[in-house]
């Protein structure tokens, strides 16, 4: 097994005269939940359909599974499983025809998984996918997706359209899948759905990777954000340190970065009516991201 | 081996989902001849011949009704040279357009393309299983009609509405599979559907003019609704050298999607 299962070095691609990915470097690494987070059009799905040799690159090294999507053809896609980030299915279909059908393009591989999954995810096999939810819909593709037990799953927005409760349950699924041994690249355009499971994540924007780390990293680099109202004026000396200050009247609200101890120790010497620090949630980190050019 | 198996995989899941529309059009197809071969021993013969007599000879020949009064011209003029192309020139296009470049704009090429078989596999299962459609339905056309020429006792030779059949077979699959390559090629549906009925209009006015214009031999030569009547299957004849040409139509348009389809990017 290689260490990497994807790598991707200077990609780009082109539509005609629109560039949808521009020099895209990434590493996904065995055995890791990687989450791929970027507003839609940020070249997300463009990416995942490379790996899948789908699209053609137009410049740039692609490896999966340290093969070269287009020279590793279908036995390179047999290693893999992918959910479209716009599932389309046969609609005649039942959805137990279609995925029997799915597990017999790859040799039967996975068919013996297709009625344990659809209990576990409450899908009932025998309605027409016409018939079906968006949810159930995309249930059907979860399974097509791991039932065969792929060593690399692609996943492009997975939990679109699963209740909250559904979302669980696939993000518990994803999980055993890969203490079982599978590498898992899922796309996302909003962290929070996937911020509890992804091991490492990259923020894409413009078709450039703007920032690759670990959760904890990121949630540490995030900071906090401070939300204090005092009972009379403080001296302002007192916020010092305080990132992206605004000051109402009583009230100072910005964000804080590193350990709050000091900060704490400062303002409990202070006249407080209330105050608030918690955790800024990531997505604003990659609203920041998004708003700041970062050097590349 | 594992190739074949993978090219049966996928024409048996797309007859599968077919079935059903497919009953819809053989039925359609077989009234067509128990609509027109009944009514031979009533509209036939010699009264209908003096009506068409009347005709101005250039629209008779337009029409192809110049051969009406015979058995053989009149199954010709309505079955097999009207009708029958006509119908299952409509189903093979529209099943052509849809079976890659519709699929593809649907969204549903997505899990096909993106399973462990090669993409020219893929074409390979979806072009035979559209060719095993028109086939079905070119075999109801024949059993209905000698069924019904044999009922009626209409002099036609049960050998040469086979070699018609054969022919109309012939033409749609060629018509189809070029529709589907310019599918494959494009993935635009819209493309497919313009480009299979433009040839098959332009293929069935040419044949029409052939007639009557001057140089007409050069409109038979080209045309392949010409390449599959003008030697008169339904008479008797045999059109060894346009049935050869539609074949070779056939698997020159197949060539034309492979060589489009296998290195193009897919659904964008």
């Amino acid at each position: 097994m290689t260490a990497q299962v994807i790598t991707l070095e200077g990609l780009v691609k082109d539509y005609g005269r629109f560039r949808a990915l521009d020099g895209v470097d990434l590493e996904v690494r065995a055995g890791e939940i990687f989450g791929f987070i970027g507003p839609n059009g940020a070249g997300k799905s463009t990416t995942i359909r490379i790996l899948l040799d789908l699209l053609r690159p137009t410049a740039g090294t692609v490896l999966v599974l340290g093969t070269d999507p287009r020279a590793g053809g279908p036995a390179l896609r047999a290693r893999l499983g992918y959910l479209p980030g716009e599932l389309a299915l046969d609609l005649t279909a039942t959805a137990r025809q279609l995925l029997v059908h799915l597990a017999q393009v790859r040799g039967g591989r996975g068919a013996e998984r297709i009625e344990p999954l659809a209990e576990r995810f409450l899908l009932d096999l025998d309605r027409p996918v016409r018939a079906l939810s968006k949810g159930n819909r995309q249930k059907v593709g979860v399974i097509q997706a791991l039932m065969h037990r792929p060593e690399l799953a692609l996943l492009d927005e997975p939990t679109s359209g699963l209740d909250p409760l559904l979302q669980q349950e696939f993000l518990a699924l994803v999980r055993e899948e890969r203490d079982a041994g599978m590498s898992v690249f899922l796309s996302s355009h909003v962290l929070s759905e996937i911020e509890d499971v992804a091991d490492r994540v990259a923020l894409v924007r413009d078709g450039r990777i703007v920032i690759v780390d670990d959760v904890a990293s990121l949630r540490a680099a995030a900071g906090q954000r401070l939300d204090v109202t005092f009972r009379k004026d403080v001296p302002l000396e007192a916020l010092a340190g305080v990132e992206e200050l605004r000051i109402d009247g009583l009230r100072a609200r910005g964000v804080w970065h590193g350990d709050p101890a000091p900060l704490l120790a400062v303002l409990g010497r202070l006249p407080i009516a209330r105050i608030e620090l918690r955790d800024r949630d990531l997505e604003e980190l990659v609203l920041d991201a998004y708003r700041t050019e970062l050097p590349r | 081996m594992s190739l074949l198996r993978d090219v049966l995989v996928e024409v048996r899941w797309q007859l599968a989902r077919r079935a059903r529309g497919l009953v819809g059009w053989a039925v359609a197809l077989a009234a067509v001849a128990g609509i027109y071969v009944p009514f031979y021993p009533v509209m036939g013969g010699g009264e209908l011949q003096a009506m068409i007599d009347t005709m101005p000879s250039e629209l008779v020949a337009a029409l192809g009704y110049d051969r009406i009064g015979t058995p053989a011209g009149y199954l010709t003029s309505t079955v097999f040279g009207l009708l029958a192309p006509a119908l299952l020139l409509v189903f093979g296009i529209g099943l052509a357009a849809r079976t890659i470049a519709g699929e593809e704009e649907a969204g549903r090429l997505e899990l096909a393309a993106s399973a462990p078989v090669r993409r020219d596999v893929l074409l390979a299962g979806r072009i035979i299983a559209l060719h095993t459609q028109i086939a079905l339905l070119a075999a109801v056309t024949f059993v209905v009609t000698a069924g019904l020429v044999v009922m009626v006792g209409m002099d036609v030779e049960l050998r040469a509405i086979a070699v018609a059949s054969v022919g109309l077979n012939l033409l749609a699959i060629a018509v189809a599979t070029l529709t589907l390559a310019a599918g494959a090629a494009t993935g635009r549906r819209a493309v497919a559907v313009a480009v299979g009925s433009g040839v098959a209009v332009a293929a069935f006015v040419a044949d029409a003019l052939s007639g009557i214009v001057e140089r007409g031999e050069l409109l038979e030569t080209i045309s392949p609704f010409s390449w599959y009547l003008a030697a008169d299957p339904v008479g008797g004849g045999m059109p060894v050298l346009g049935y050869a040409l539609l074949g070779a139509l056939t698997f020159v348009a197949w060539g034309v999607a492979l060589l489009w389809f296998l290195p193009r990017d897919l659904g964008t």
